[in-house]
């Protein structure tokens, strides 16, 4: 008999449990949280991800200046081109004028001067590239990076 | 308390068919008040399933011996730990054990998402529960439920089988079954990604901590199973290529692959389709190890085989996964296309590949084996099994590479390594390879594979010690901070990164130790009471064993056993006395077999292993006649045997330091960027 009952209980519990969204009409939650990537956000990360591996397998020492170079150049370009498509869709969800083609172009110009010019490390007078932070030879906390200053005025 | 578990059981069915539709059909429609009756029922099932496991445990607890299965698997005399074990000591309970699990992780999995990634949820929680029916209908319809009565009550049970009456026993099966149940969670986001179409690195983003969980379940679950199988099985070893040790290896070996070629599609946006199959397979995987260990298909030590109406339906599932897998894939193949391709067979993408490549050809390999004496019966009509030397003979070289590229991976450029860059971060690690080879060399090791193996391994740790060097001095410069805290934030900041190098240093030191295996010494001897047997040990010490005579305790009857015969020996390092070894046979009541106990002497080089191989005069043995104390004895000298255990523990930490939550999730993602260069970052 109280195994009977026991039985009920249980049924009766589970079934109220699971039937109660559907016959109360109680919603899942069903939007997006703020720390949810959207695909652009995401695609962004791993741009920008890749960036960071490249600046530390060079600080590490494991690639050498060309190799370093080279492939930050190219990443550098990704990173703008994602980062081009999350600002879009940005700006598709929030109506807001979104910076035109011309402005982004004259920014990723003046990131690759930057990379061309390079800055130049008053301690131990190394040419870093632009944008560190610090020099890449002796650690030395290097000047506001330029392009910080360009893409304000982006 | 046991029928109200059968009753349980049976209300999961419906349950669970309700949440999966729901989920289904919630998810395509976008109802929330759907969704979340879909994700109740979750935890409506795991709250029924846990009801029935308790119910089969208090009839174990109960000495309830109507029910087949705990006649079958238990009897009075047996201890209340092992009773308590009874819920996965046979099929039966395996498969409510295995449900209830899963259960477990997808409630935690539906608690944890209950307010994000809604448009993956409903799609998740309905792939759960359609497993979840289909371990339900297979313990209510495929002649397994555990509730099943006989036409009698017997007076006793059968006991359980002696072998598995050992503590390592009771944890090492639970933690096989973490490992493989938790994996359905990263496959049912990968089938949710599939279904909502979003096929970015997301679905791996959201899951690849479940993914490193339930690696960690399935090595922590190897490694106890071959400690069981050192201690208990007493013939020396700790991996015999049995059918159902490689059946838990397959999904390991496909998992390691995954875990590695999802930092391919993270980094960059290739091997969409690979992943997807790869946790595919590894699925199906786990579900094979589970219906492999429990179906009898192929006969085992580890096969308590029932019935093969089971072996139909089980076949029938991964046949229908596979089909409905493939058929997704193929309808989303356009969304599937790679953002990139690889550009150069010297990068670290090659070398991702490559790693994948070869586990699963290890993984192939293994499975070939595994079945071949099924294979062989249906072409041939008779069964040929192949043994451990086919194993190691195609397995030993393709862990060499493996463990080369573990070395390797790490330290490679992506994209395109130059040739440059691979003299920087080879040369040296190469060097203390060879080094370390010569020097063995010199002192006498001659064995090619296992020579090859710590040549390999020092170059391995020596590109693991270079990096946390390289790692911390730069961050020690960078940020002017000491070299210790410079390590600790090194380490927590990318903690995936630098957890992973520790689980390679884990996996190295495991090798080391399986190499250690070509310099096992194995000697047998007849002995009589204080007769000695030299063992001279690959490091050089002289083993001096003195066999003192054997004790016999009989009809104890207390925890199944019948008699018990102890061998006293006493052992001499260099001359200089070290304590005394037991070495047992036991007959046990639930069992027609001697087992053997063995004396192990543990030292962090080597292991002194004495097993009784056989009493000369059982009989008089028996009646403790002193002139009837003869003896063989079998020892063994097992060199490095406990860095395989050791291995284990540090793989386990670095896994745990991967897991530990980072802190970069807690902020936002606008602080998240600082961490790359100004150049885009601001």
């Amino acid at each position: 008999m109280t195994t009977l009952i026991g039985a009920l209980l249980v049924a009766v519990a589970v079934v109220i449990f699971v039937l109660q969204p559907v016959v109360k009409g109680i919603q899942a939650s069903m939007g997006r949280t703020d720390d949810e990537l959207t695909d652009t956000e995401a695609r962004k990360r791993v741009a920008l991800l890749a960036l960071r591996d490249v600046e530390y397998d060079y600080l590490a020492g494991k690639l050498d200046d060309a190799d370093y170079h080279s492939l930050k150049a190219e990443l550098t370009a990704e990173a703008l081109a994602a980062l081009r498509a999350d600002e879009e869709a940005r700006a598709r969800v929030s109506g807001t004028a979104f910076p035109g083609d011309e402005e982004l172009e004259a920014e990723i110009a003046r990131v690759r001067e930057g990379l061309r010019a390079g800055v130049v490390c008053v301690v131990c007078g190394f040419e870093n590239e632009t944008g560190s932070r610090f020099c890449s030879s002796c650690g030395q906390k290097l000047g506001p990076p330029a392009t910080n200053t360009a893409r304000q005025h982006a | 308390m046991t029928v109200l578990g059968e009753f349980a059981l049976w209300l999961a069915l419906p349950l669970a068919i309700w949440g999966g539709v729901l989920g289904f059909v919630g998810g395509r429609t976008q109802r929330g008040e759907l969704i979340l009756s879909a994700e109740r029922s979750v935890y409506g099932i795991f709250f029924l399933l846990l009801l029935a496991s308790a119910g089969v445990v208090a009839a174990f607890l109960g000495d309830k011996f109507q029910y087949w299965y705990v006649a079958s698997y238990s009897n009075r005399e047996l201890e209340t730990f092992y009773k308590v074990a009874g819920l996965w000591a046979g099929q039966r309970g395996s498969l409510l054990f295995w449900a209830l699990l899963l259960s477990f992780f997808a409630s935690v999995c539906v608690w944890l998402n209950r307010k994000k990634n809604r448009e993956f949820m409903p799609y998740v929680v309905g792939v759960l529960q359609a497993i979840t029916v289909f371990f339900v209908v297979v313990l209510l319809f495929a002649k397994v439920n555990p509730f099943e009565r006989l036409p009698f009550t017997p007076a006793n049970g059968q006991g359980l089988n002696p072998q598995l009456q050992n503590y390592w026993m009771t944890i090492h099966p639970p933690t096989l079954y973490l490992g493989f149940t938790s994996f359905t969670i990263p496959f049912a986001f990968a089938i949710a990604a599939l279904l909502n179409g979003r096929l970015d690195a997301r679905w791996i983003v959201l899951t690849r901590r479940w993914t490193l969980l339930s690696w960690l379940f399935l090595s922590v679950g190897i490694v106890l199973g071959m400690r069981w199988a050192y201690e208990e099985l007493g013939w020396g070893g700790y991996w015999f290529w049995d059918p159902v040790e490689n059946a838990s290896l397959l999904p390991w070996l496909t998992a390691t692959a995954f875990l590695h070629s999802i930092q391919i599609q993270e980094h960059r946006g290739m091997l969409k389709v690979w992943n997807m199959s790869l946790v595919v397979l590894t699925f199906l995987l786990t579900v094979f190890a589970t219906f492999l260990t429990r179906s009898g298909l192929i006969e085992s030590v580890h096969s308590f085989a029932e019935n093969t109406r089971i072996a139909i339906i089980f076949l029938a599932f991964l046949g229908s996964v596979t089909a409905f897998a493939l058929v997704l894939v193929l309808y989303r193949l356009p969304s599937l296309r790679s953002e990139n391709r690889i550009e150069s067979f010297f990068s670290r993408e090659a070398a991702f590949l490559f790693n994948n490549l070869i586990l699963l050809g290890a993984a192939f390999t293994v499975m070939w084996g595994t079945l071949f004496p099924l294979i062989s019966e249906a072409v041939t009509g008779e069964k040929v099994s192949v043994g451990p030397p086919f194993f190691n003979r195609v397995n030993i070289p393709i862990g060499l590479a493996l463990l080369a590229l573990a070395g390797i991976g790490p330290v490679i450029a992506w994209r395109r390594a130059s040739r440059r860059n691979l003299k920087k971060n080879f040369f040296w690690p190469a060097l203390v390879g060879l080094g370390v080879g010569a020097i063995l060399w010199a002192i006498g090791a001659r064995h090619p594979m296992a020579l090859l193996t710590w040549a390999l391994g020092a170059f391995v740790l020596t590109i693991v010690g270079v990096e946390f060097w390289k790692g911390t001095r730069a961050r020690a410069r960078i940020e002017g901070e000491g070299y210790a805290p410079a390590f600790y934030h090194l380490v927590t900041r990318n903690r995936r990164r630098w957890g992973g190098y520790i689980v390679h240093v884990g996996i190295v030191v495991i090798f080391m130790g399986l190499a250690g295996a070509a310099y096992n010494q194995d000697v047998r001897k007849f002995m009589e009471p204080g007769d000695t047997v030299q063992v001279r040990s690959p490091f050089g010490e002289q083993y001096t064993l003195t066999y003192q005579g054997i004790s016999s305790s009989v009809g104890r009857g207390q925890r199944n056993l019948l008699w018990q015969a102890v061998a006293l020996v006493d052992v001499a390092v260099d001359g200089k006395a070290a304590g005394t070894l037991t070495t047992e046979k036991r007959q046990y009541v639930t069992s027609q077999q001697l087992m053997t106990e063995v004396g192990i002497r543990s030292t962090p080089w080597e292991d002194l292993y004495v097993i009784l191989s056989a009493v000369d005069n059982v009989e008089g043995v028996l009646r403790n006649d002193p002139g009837a104390q003869a003896v063989t004895l079998q020892v063994l000298i097992k060199p490095l045997v406990g860095w395989i255990w050791y291995g284990g523990l540090v793989l386990v930490f670095g896994s745990l330091i991967a897991l530990w939550p980072s802190v970069e999730r807690n902020r936002p993602a606008e602080q998240e960027t600082t961490d790359v260069p100004a150049v885009v970052s601001a």
